[in-house]
Formats: structure tokens, sequence, C-alpha cells
């Protein structure tokens, strides 16, 4: 029989990263007093420029970029701890968050001199902060569709067409927009190009989109006849589907697939008080294995990368068990907090917070890929399709 | 021994299992049938002592060389006490003993034991009613009993092993010293030992289920290439996958942090963690191969009735997660991150 061996070869995160993490955590502990808990529980949810500024000044955004761009040229791992520490501390790392771990890496690879020397010194200081413009009303998991037009004008592009899902843009800085620079709209991959825009731009409107949660992160975000000059296309005309696939592979594998809500976890901990009954801690124990397990397979795919693979497959299933676990961990966690809070006043707070994680946990297995196009990669890497 | 050689090892005993471990082997297990020379050949194969030193008669591995031994017998319903007796033949050796030939396996259970006697009752004894011999752990010693001095009571399990319940009279040992483990340690080796057992047998259900359905043609096409099918199996290659990763995880740390206590959280979240993924890891499994995979004829059960026996063997994952959940629940919410991020039970 011969399908292709899953491995996760356990992997040490170096001393140099463990070293870090002292200093991150010795950050945090300093830092997050002063951040209203509501504000902590979402974690990268949650914007603080105050925070990221504070960040940027550690040298702990773009960690692994040039110096020369604001960088500090240390590992992939390095930074990989700074981000499960801001995860499992509930730090409100919103602001910076896609620049960081998308957008930054994006222009360091496919951007012009120009744009890396314009941008990527901001997004390390903590100000300059990033949206995703990938999706549109007509395109989702079917990315390659995409219908917004940049028709190429002397000096530049005039874009018309609407994107959504655009988290932050009623306050951040730019959005990569994703779109058709040559082409019809059935030519799929050929023709797409990406564009860096400042979400300033004349033209360019932004109306709010509500999630179920009450919460304003998304944005519908409205081109019409929209100069973009030239110096603003990353990359090659036409490049944009090859740039856009290896911008969603960056880290599908990371923390922030199966810690989303790891604040819930932490509820749970304390609404059962120090000494719970048998069943209860074995249900939390049983939690704290699963989550334990993901961070196994997270760093194994991170020392997989650092040693030069890339484990697509691996990483799409990190992703897939890791959003599934971030749902079911609000319902496991509420039923067994009914039966064994401490006491009504535990169970009050905890609510407020496993309300918010319920309402939340639809997204994890939508965003970045949704647990079908997921399997897909896995179908194809089994050998199946 | 170094990675080339436990390469060669792994290989060797691949081929070896795939000749040698059949499914007609595998059945007659079940149906009480000793198969004698199987057990003979992996004798002198020196598996049953790949971690013993060199100076005991051993091929002197470590620990992890073991375990991945084990997780490739796992991977072939090897229907013999291989596992039990490599963990037993190691303790003897720790314990200043040297190993005999003969399958031994372990009773862990509250033993009493005094001037080499052993008295009190263990169920769920793997290959009980086969060893020749039984290692228990008491307080800090170790004694070995010879199957005369005990009473098995056949218990056979849900996949046909030859498992009992092992009652122990005042029984003398034919060895008895100080153990490098205590009682508790030997639990969770042995729950190593099991975790990357199912890894093996978890990563066997995937290929089987697999590639039948590549090969299963229904409405004119192999099943595989139905959008339904494959997302089941990559769900199934998920818990798979989990199983792999968590046992191999607590492996490494078992045997980096030595014998004696290392690893000691990582086992414990890898026993429940594989322990709790068995069942999606069968039924998705079945419902793949649907009649066919339910048959006696077929292999999958001897893989999936295992995964369902092993996950109790050596604590299941209520065992596991109670004491997980009681050392993090007593630490408080301040310590959660910290002691997960660190393998630790507590900060």
């Amino acid at each position: 029989m011969s399908i292709p061996k899953l491995e996760f070869p356990p992997f040490h995160l170096p001393a140099e990263a463990e070293a870090l993490r002292e200093e991150v955590r010795a950050f945090l502990k300093e830092t997050l007093p002063a951040v209203k808990s509501e504000d902590r529980f979402p974690s990268w949810n949650t914007r603080s420029p105050e925070f990221s500024r504070a960040m940027g000044k550690k040298g702990w955004i773009g960690i692994t970029w040039p110096k020369k761009y604001g960088g500090s040229e240390r590992s992939f791992l390095e930074r990989y701890v700074i981000t499960e520490e801001l995860l499992g501390n509930g730090a409100p790392a919103g602001a910076h968050w896609v620049a960081d771990r998308q957008s930054g890496p994006l222009l360091l690879r496919f951007g012009n001199e120009e744009q890396r020397q314009a941008i990527l010194p901001r997004i390390t200081a903590g100000e300059c902060y990033f949206s995703i413009g990938m999706s549109e009303p007509d395109s989702g998991s079917d990315l390659a569709s995409v219908r917004t037009r940049a028709e190429p004008v002397p000096g530049g592009f005039r874009v018309n067409g609407t994107k959504v899902w655009t988290s932050g843009a009623h306050k951040n800085h730019y959005c990569i927009a994703l779109v058709r620079t040559s082409g019809q709209h059935g030519d799929r991959h050929k023709g797409l190009s990406q564009l860096l825009v400042d979400l300033k731009t004349p033209g360019v409107t932004i109306r709010p989109i509500i999630n179920l949660a009450g919460r304003h992160d998304w944005n519908e975000v409205t081109f019409s006849d929209a100069f973009i000059p030239e110096s603003c296309l990353i990359g090659d005309e036409g490049d944009g589907w090859l740039q856009v696939t290896s911008e969603l592979a960056f880290e599908r594998s990371g923390p922030e697939r199966f810690m989303q809500n790891f604040y819930i976890l932490r509820e749970l901990v304390r609404v059962l008080g120090r000494q719970p009954a048998t069943r209860a801690a074995a249900i939390l124990g049983r939690l704290v294995a699963r989550l334990w397990t993901l961070r196994q397979m997270s760093v194994a795919v991170a020392g997989m990368m650092q040693g030069g693979k890339s484990p697509a497959i691996e990483a799409a299933l990190v992703k897939d068990l890791g959003t599934i676990y971030q749902q079911d961990l609000p319902e496991i966690a509420r039923t067994i907090a009914e039966s064994d809070a401490t006491t009504e006043e535990d169970m009050a707070d905890f609510l407020d917070v496993a309300q918010y994680a319920t309402m939340m946990a639809p997204s994890y297995t939508i965003q970045g890929g949704t647990t079908q196009v997921l399997r897909g990669i896995v179908a194809r890497g089994l050998g199946l399709r | 021994m170094d990675r080339e050689t436990r390469d060669m090892l792994l290989e060797t005993a691949d081929r070896f299992f795939t000749e040698r471990c059949g499914r007609d082997v595998v059945n007659g297990v079940e149906k009480g049938i000793w198969p004698a020379d199987l057990w003979k050949e992996i004798e002198e194969m020196g598996l049953p002592l790949i971690a013993v030193p060199e100076d005991k008669g051993g091929v002197d591995g470590t620990f992890a060389d073991m375990l991945a031994l084990l997780r490739l017998a796992g991977s072939h319903a090897v229907p013999v006490p291989l596992a039990e007796t490599a963990l037993a033949n190691l303790l003897i050796a720790a314990a200043g003993g040297e190993p005999k030939p003969g399958p031994a396996t372990l009773a862990l259970g509250t033993l009493s034991l005094s001037g080499g006697r052993v008295s009190g009752k263990v169920e769920r004894v793997p290959f009980a009613s086969v060893a020749d011999r039984f290692v228990v752990v008491a307080g800090n010693t170790l004694a070995v009993v010879a199957r005369d001095n005990v009473e098995i009571d056949d218990t056979p399990t849900h996949a046909g092993e030859p498992y009992g319940t092992v009652s122990f009279d005042n029984a003398a040992s034919e060895l008895s010293g100080a153990s490098a483990v205590s009682a508790e340690r030997a639990v969770e080796l042995a729950a190593v030992m099991r975790a990357m057992q199912m890894a093996g047998a978890a990563d066997k259900v995937l290929a089987t289920a697999v590639e039948y359905c590549k090969q299963r043609v229904q409405f004119g096409r192999p099943i595989s290439t139905f959008q339904a099918i494959q997302q089941m199996l990559a769900e199934l290659a998920s818990y798979v996958a989990a199983t792999i990763a968590s046992a191999e995880a607590a492996a490494r740390d078992a045997d980096e942090g030595g014998l004696g206590d290392g690893g000691s959280f990582s086992i414990a979240a890898a026993k429940s963690q594989a322990s709790e993924f068995a069942q999606r890891i069968a039924a998705i499994a079945h419902q793949s191969m649907g009649a066919m995979g339910f048959t006696h004829e077929h292999i999958l059960h001897h893989y999936t009735r295992r995964l369902w026996v092993w996950r109790r063997d050596f604590g299941s994952e209520t065992f596991w997660g109670a004491k997980i959940g009681a050392a993090y629940a007593k630490a408080g919410p301040d310590a959660l991150w910290v002691s997960l991020s660190g393998s630790k039970y507590a900060a």
C-alpha cells in the first residue's frame, strides 16, 4: 500500500526562541494589566495601536525581516513563540496582526524596493496596519472568480468592483487587493494581479458589515473609478494568483488556528475551581490533551518548514483539526460549567465570555480556507483526487 | 542505536511482519492458537530485547528505539506480547536482572510485595494466558513471578487477545530487586507504549480505507472520486495525524527525560488523545468501507478492534484526562498556558 505517510516529527523550539519567550512573558506581564478584560479575550480580534507600538518598540513585529526594513532577522521559530505568547496571554494584537503575518511578508517577497522602503519600517514600528482584499460578493472559496477590475490607464489603473469581509478596513491604512488587470472573467487564474491600495484613495468607499456577534470587524470596500498608481502594483502584472496562493500558505498551521479562543479554556479552569469532581476534571483534561496535541503538530510543522520542507498536507490537517477544536471548546466548556461551576457568580462571568465564544465559533472553520476546502487539499494529498 | 541502524532494523522488521503476521496468524490467536514459530523468530531477531543493554544480552537500543519498533508492530497487529515483553525485559534489566527468553507481560495494579512474595489481583493483564512470567512493581520493588505461581482467569478482549485476571497468593518470585521506576511510572511507560501501538494501528486503518476506496467501484467509478468519500477520508486523516503526532511527541519526551520520570505529562496527554480519537477513526473507516469492512474476512477489524481495546489499556482518556484536569484545576487559570506550553502538569 502506498499512500503518503503522515509524519509529524517531534520538534524542540530552539533555545533562542525559548529565551525570547521569557522576554515576551515579562513584557506582557507588565503591559496587559492595563488592558480591559473584555479586550483581552478576543486577542487578535482586539485592536490596540498603543499595544502594537509597544510591540514595535520591542522589535517584535516583522521580527524575521531584514534589518534595513526595521526587522531583526531572527528566525521564523522566534516569531512562532511571539504569536503563541500573544494568544496564550490574551494580548490585544489585532491592529498589526495582518500586516505582520501576511501583508509584510508578501511585500518582502514580491513587492518592489520603493514599496518595501515606504511600508515595511512603518509596519515594524507598529504604526501601519493592513486589510486583506481577496473575497468578493461572488467570490469566496472560489477566489479565482474575482470580478474587481483594474483597467490600465496612463500612470496606473482605474479600479472598479467590490471587496467584502474586509476586516479592519475602516481603521487600517492599506489593503492588498486581488484584481483582474487583463483578460476576461472566465480566464480564471490568468490576468490577476495584486494592488497595494491606500484606503484613503478617492473613489474607495468603506461601509461596515456587522457580524452576528454585533461587532464591526468586517467592511465592504467599493472601488468606483478609483485611480491606483502603477507604483502600487505588487510584483508583475498577471502574477496575482501565484502570490495569493503563497500568501494563503503562510502559516496555515500557526497557533492562531487552535488558540483563537484559548480564553474559554482558561475561563473553564477558573469556573471549575481548584478541586473539581472527577468527571469535570476528566473533561477538562481531555480538552487540555487535545490542545497540547495540536501544539505538538503545529510545532512539528514549523520545524519541518524551518528545515526547508513544505508540509502542505500536514499544515492543512492542523488547521482542520484546530478550527474544529475551537468550535468544540465553547460547547464542551458550557455543558460542564453548567453542572460543575463553583458559584453562580463565577458562572455568570463565564457565560459572558462563553456566549461571545459561541457566536464567534462559526467563523473559525470558514476564514482562511473552509473545512471543506482544506479537506479537498488533504484528499488530493492522499491521492484521492 | 543510531538513526541508520534503527531504520535498518525497522525495515527488516516491517518485511518480517508483512510475511509472517498475516491474517491467518492473527485470526489463529483469536481462536486460541499460540503462534510458537512466530514468537521464536521474533526472539531470534532479538526484538524483545531491543531496549536491554548489551551486557545483559540485549540489543542495546533506547526506549525510543523500542517505541518506534512497537509503533511498527501496531501497524501489523502483531498478535503476540512483543510490546509487553520488550517493556518487561527493559524493566527487569533496569532492576539489575537478566531477562530470560519467553513471552512475558506486565501485571500493573495494586499489589503487595514483601520478602519477594507477591499478593493481590490484577485485571485485564494483556496476554496473561500465554505469558511465561509476570513483571510486577509494588512500592519501589520489582518482582518477576513465573506463571506456575499465579492463577489466571481468562478474559479475552473484544479484539480476541488473550487477556486475563491474574491472582497472586503469596506468590514466590524468581527475581526481586530495587525497581528503576515506581509503580505509577510503570503504568506511564506502558501507556506510551500502547499509544505508539495505537499510532501504528491508526496509520494502517487510514491506509486500508484509502486503498479500498480507490479500488471499490460503484455507480461506474471508484468511490474515492466522490467528494463525500474524499471529505470523510480527509477527516479520518486528521484524527490519525493527531494520534501519530501526540504519541511521537510523548515518546520523544519520555526518552529524553529519562526512564524515571521523563515526559510524564506528555504521556498522559498522548494516551488521552489516542484513546479519545480511537472511536472516530474506527467509525469513519468502517463507514467508508461499508459491509466489506464489517466482515471477519477483511483485516480492518484487526486494527479497529485493537484500537477499541487499547484505548482502555493502561489508562483511558477518562483516567488520564482526570489526572491532567485535577492538576490543571489545582494550579489555577494563571498557570494554564505556562504548564501547557511547557508540557508539564504544573508550571
